[in-house]
């Protein structure tokens, strides 16, 4: 499994939601009691697909998954190589603001 | 609630040469024809964006004066893919406290001017900003959905196939549907992938159309029973359940307990199936089957027109076509039209006495659900 570093995350201290850095108050509760926190930047596959008709400026086909962390953060991940298995563990991080799946190194 | 559906008017579906205006018109014009033209108080217009798809603004003043409905009160409502039934929804209470008298509500849209890449760079401003930044697109996000459910429930690829080749086996029976051919599961298959597993054949394509029905402070045969609502966070994977669409149970329990009844007590249900996967989770999200069974019913004719519970017996959107403002309303007025009567070669095997209508704001984010069903008074 790659090293890769840990995915800032946000709790709200209020109803104990974890999600991805988030515009605005906590989507689950609406509380401004959110502290960001860390964790392991390493999830489970939960879904895949490829687009052979993707959004104009990305290649074909270009490859989306979403992936599920610990305490239950999910995760949209661009794949930049072949598409992981289901239910497998995958190393991400977040590049420019974009969370990418960490592609084995070659060999 | 005592509002009641007295007419409704439903053009045809595809690519089309007239106005945005002219369709809702045209709509509009055949809804009023149902009520004898007696005079309306009240317009809703609704359409997702007329302004980028078709260049027009200021429709519900545009529409008002074209039917020559002097002075009504008129505006316009704006819920995405689900417009339609938000102006439903936004008319019913309207007539109900007394403030108006007879509403007409018109929706539609006109999307085939724009090039099909343009017309999806558009339809994607709906998702998150953090799912543009991503290259999702509509169908990449269904695509997703459609992923976790297979696997969530061990279901085959062949169970959106069926979705399919049911609503175009239906839509040959509307003769408004833009695909009104029957298709196979193999020539479903064989259709270009968009988003795997979904390929072009699971799902709907751009169109032009309207539909528009007369809102009424009567009972009759399409009463209003309920009304529901919700929305859901914008960003797919922040939602508890990637294999349901929370806003869509929430919109039908508000729905049921608004009108007093249940799952049990609904006949038939027009779906959103703007992609296939969709019709599966809505049959689940509306009750009428659990999690991982809607799979089993389509593939096992219970959806049929003669089935236990029919659904989308006008075509649905996959068969029907998807102007994407119009087709919440679609909806309530083909669920309107089999209550009535009035489906001619589109009627259901057994006159129904209570049906469902389910519409898709976004992906997802921004669901209703109505109740339409007898509430006396005998007339049409």
């Amino acid at each position: 499994m790659s090293e890769v570093p840990p995915l800032a995350i946000v709790r709200c201290d209020h109803c104990q939601a974890r999600f991805l850095p988030h515009p605005g108050l906590c989507p689950r509760c609406g509380s401004d009691e959110l502290v960001r926190t860390e964790i392991p930047a390493h999830a489970t596959v939960l879904a895949a697909t490829e687009l052979l008709a993707p959004a104009a400026g990305w290649p074909s086909p270009h490859r989306l998954a979403i992936l599920e962390a610990t305490e239950s953060v999910r995760i949209l991940a661009i794949v930049r190589g072949p598409l992981p298995t289901l239910g497998s563990v995958v190393a991400v991080r977040r590049t420019n603001d974009l969370y990418e799946v960490v592609l084995p190194s070659p060999g | 609630m005592r509002v009641a559906v007295t007419a409704a008017g439903v053009g045809r579906f595809g690519k089309r040469s007239e106005t945005l205006i002219d369709l809702l018109c045209e709509a509009g014009r055949e809804a009023l024809d149902g009520i004898g033209r007696k005079p309306v108080d009240l317009l809703v217009v609704a359409h997702m964006a007329g302004g980028t798809f078709a260049g027009v603004e200021n429709t519900a003043a545009k529409v008002a004066d074209q039917l020559g409905l002097d002075t009504s009160a008129g505006f316009r409502v704006e819920a995405a893919s689900a417009s339609g039934a938000a102006a439903f929804h936004a008319a019913v209470p309207l007539v109900a406290a007394g403030g108006y008298d007879r509403a007409l509500v018109i929706a539609g849209e006109k999307m085939t001017d724009l090039p099909s890449a343009e017309v999806a760079r558009v339809l994607a401003r709906s998702l998150a900003p953090m799912e543009i930044a991503h290259g999702a697109t509509m169908p990449g996000l269904a695509a997703l959905v459609a992923s976790r459910y297979l696997t969530r429930y061990g279901v085959g690829e062949d169970a959106l196939d069926a979705v399919t080749v049911a609503a175009r086996a239906a839509a040959a029976r509307n003769p408004n549907a833009q695909f009104p051919t029957a298709v196979t599961s193999a020539q479903v298959r064989e259709s270009r992938p968009i988003a795997l597993p979904l390929r072009l054949l699971h799902c709907s394509a751009v169109s032009d159309g309207a539909a528009a029905l007369v809102l009424e402070r009567t009972a009759g045969p399409a009463g209003v029973l309920g009304l529901g609502q919700a929305t859901d966070h914008i960003e797919l994977v922040e939602r508890p359940d990637l294999t349901s669409f929370r806003a869509t149970q929430v919109a039908a329990k508000r729905a049921y307990e608004a009108a007093r009844q249940t799952r049990k007590e609904v006949d038939f249900a027009e779906l959103h199936d703007a992609f296939a996967p969709f019709a599966l989770l809505d049959l689940e999200d509306i009750g009428i089957t659990g999690p991982g069974e809607g799979a089993a019913w389509f593939l096992n004719g219970s959806t049929a027109s003669d089935g236990r519970f029919p659904v989308n017996p006008s075509g649905g959107i996959l068969g029907r076509g998807h102007p994407v403002g119009a087709s919440g309303l679609v909806q309530i007025a083909e669920v309107a039209r089999q209550l009535r009567g009035e489906s001619g070669p589109m009627a259901i095997a057994r006159r129904p006495k209570r049906g469902l209508a389910q519409s898709i704001g976004g992906l997802g984010s921004h669901n209703f659900v109505t109740l339409l069903g007898d509430t006396g008074g005998g007339g049409r």
